[in-house]
């Protein structure tokens, strides 16, 4: 059998590109970045039977189908007319909060942990789990796996199915837990609020007391003064399940907060002739080009988004962590985009706190969980907190509930501008004049990118089964400078 | 020898899901218990929660390489990753990284792991079909996952 070289194609559509163009004098003309992205979904869709959707559009995304399973379900409780009962609500609600514990592990662990444990300078080859792993000591590594598994069984036990849910329904779900999986659910509960406090921990130790670390992440380079969007419940408290969109702007002050049937109010997207991205802008505060401020409508949904946005968390110690978190870097709103790291964590430690109460819910056992609907559809809008950013689902069906128009505002859409924005930013004060450029500076652009965690193409995973990054220089005649690829060989 | 048949991809993005079609197309051909046919459109470390435990692994994705022709297929050891294993990826891990990090936390890997990979052609526009080419030869891959399965 032939042997082969593994030689992924650097298409255009096919990885992320942050192309940066020099002037004369070696300072930075233009940056421009370049995400995927996958075509014809709203086309797809349309003449599907609506009921259809929550299995469907959880295809989109390769990353986060628990995120969008939910806001189909919720879009088809309000396409159907029919509210959902409160044992189905709060069971949707369980296992989003078990989502979110293996998804922010994931991410904080894979990919923001490399830069700061093992060191923004350090070589690829070490900049990575296994070099993460290797100075924390396996004993973490081995939590960070079990608390996914662990979590992985709650999805599975809810949502019918291992990654991607079933149980999803207008009005409800299909299936209930007895009481023996809600005794094991609270002990994976329990396990998972202490795996988010040694997270906390870790953060502390590695990035926070360190101080060239802590001056980075309050450093102006990495700072950008935008809208912050978010959901949150009635209390004005974090909520990734329900709640109303509450926007705030770069001063604290409340810009708006709407219900998902207002979206298109307050949403407009802007298109660029550079590219194919839309760039989504507070309709009131206008676009303004890619600028912050609060005269500008450019806004961001991170997690940092959504503490910035809320009043503060429902749980007790995911709120203590929140008021450290906003006593050390001088108060809110946080403008710095390295701390949406930090902001990811005590999410984490939010979602374990609300996984371990809803556990420990009277009614979650309950065999109450569905209303059936018996309403006309017509057009439903359903909101959830996505990982990395609000997600919106509009559906327009006939009256059958067949699909004549689909629009979807996915996590990393919210982010487009913002990303560019601190790219842009971080490019231009890291290459100088005179300043060489070095892997090691152009990791630290690359670090403004990820704690947005931007999900390019992630329902694509062609092989090798990662997603490639690339950065390319060029000087002022149009000549190739220097260019760092991840993930291409 | 408890198997596991894993196909990658995702279904409703034209020739992404062959993946997903070769192993429901092998599921419908075996009774065996030992051996599980599964799917999954998630990479990285939710690869190395599903092969965990395993003794033998067979996965089956799409794959894009440079001169390659649609319809092409590849059949590979987890050794051929070896070339982008120790590179940091934006968004997850790749399969190598995720084997090594099995290994260095002592966890239950299979012995054996085989990669059938079929070049794509179309892997961003919505389609649960595959292109022509593509379709083409999943019947040949599917025997070629069989055979695999009787050594």
């Amino acid at each position: 059998m032939k042997r082969i070289i593994i030689d992924p194609i650097t298409r255009l559509e096919g990885h992320g590109k942050i192309t940066i163009f020099l002037n004369e004098d070696g300072s930075v003309a233009n940056t421009y970045l370049q995400i995927p992205e996958l075509r014809g979904f709203e086309k797809f869709s349309e003449g599907r039977p609506a009921e259809d959707m929550p299995q469907i559009t959880q295809r989109i995304c390769g990353v986060c189908p628990e995120a969008h399973h939910m806001a189909s379900t919720k879009a088809l409780d309000d396409l159907f007319h029919v509210e959902s009962t409160s044992t189905a609500k709060k069971l949707r609600e369980l296992l989003y909060s078990s989502f979110y514990v293996t998804d922010h592990t994931t991410h904080f662990y894979i990919l923001a942990a490399p830069d700061f444990v093992v060191g923004p300078d350090a070589p690829p080859a070490e900049r990575n789990i296994l070099g993460v792993i290797a100075k924390v000591g396996l004993e973490l590594g081995g939590a960070v796996i079990n608390t996914r598994k662990q979590n992985h069984w709650i999805i599975q036990t809810v949502g019918g199915r291992p990654i991607h849910p079933c149980f999803g329904l207008p009005g409800g779900v299909s299936k209930a837990i007895n009481e023996e999986e809600r005794a094991k659910i609270e002990e994976i509960a329990k396990s998972s609020v202490e795996f988010g406090k040694l997270s906390l921990k870790v953060f502390d130790d590695v990035v926070l007391k360190n101080k060239a670390y802590l001056d980075m992440v309050l450093s102006d380079t990495f700072t950008q003064k935008s809208y912050n969007m978010g959901l949150v419940d009635k209390d004005n408290k974090v909520n990734f399940y329900d709640g109303k969109v509450r926007v705030v702007g770069p001063d604290g002050k409340e810009l708006c907060k709407y219900a998902p049937r207002e979206y298109l109010e307050h949403i407009a997207e802007r298109v660029e002739p550079w590219t194919y991205l839309k760039f989504p802008y507070l309709k009131k505060v206008g676009w303004k080009g890619f600028v912050d401020g609060k005269d500008s409508g450019v806004y961001r949904a991170t997690p940092l988004s959504r503490l910035n946005a809320a009043d503060g968390m429902a749980t007790p110690q995911a709120q203590e962590a929140y008021d450290k978190m906003y006593s050390t870097l001088g108060g809110k709103p946080a403008n710095f985009t390295l701390a949406t790291h930090w902001a990811r964590l005590i999410e984490l430690l939010y979602a374990a706190e609300r996984l371990l109460e809803l556990s420990r819910d009277p009614e979650i056992t309950s065999t109450d969980i569905r209303n059936i609907p018996t309403a006309k559809p017509d057009e439903g809008v359903g909101i959830v907190e996505a990982p990395r950013g609000t997600l919106t689902h509009h559906y327009i069906t006939d009256e059958k509930g067949v699909i004549k128009k689909c629009n979807l505002i996915v996590g990393t859409t919210n982010n487009h501008a913002p990303l560019f924005m601190s790219i842009k930013k971080a490019a231009e004060d890291f290459i100088k004049p005179g300043v060489k450029i070095t892997e090691g500076l152009l990791n630290r652009i690359e670090m403004a990118w990820r704690p947005y965690d931007p999900c390019m193409s992630c329902a694509t995973h062609a092989l090798p089964g990662q997603l490639p990054l690339e950065v390319t220089i060029y000087d002022a005649q149009g000549k190739e400078l220097k260019k760092l690829s991840q993930g291409i060989s | 020898m408890k198997t596991l048949v894993l196909g990658l991809g995702n279904p409703i993005l034209s020739d992404d899901g062959v993946g997903i079609r070769v192993a429901q197309e092998v599921g419908e051909k075996l009774k065996d218990p030992q051996i599980t046919v599964a799917e999954t459109s998630e990479a990285g470390l939710s690869l190395l929660d599903s092969i965990v435990g395993n003794d033998k692994v067979i996965i089956i994705d799409a794959i894009q390489t440079e001169k390659g022709q649609a319809g092409q297929i590849y059949r590979m050891g987890a050794e051929d990753f070896s070339l982008t294993k120790h590179l940091s990826s934006p968004h997850q891990i790749n399969l190598a990284t995720a084997l090594e990090l099995g290994k260095m936390l002592n966890l239950a890997m299979p012995q054996e792991i085989t990669v059938f990979a079929v070049e794509a052609k179309d892997i961003t526009n919505f389609s649960e079909k595959c292109t022509p080419e593509v379709e083409q030869v999943i019947p040949e891959v599917v025997k070629m996952v069989l055979k695999e399965l009787n050594e």
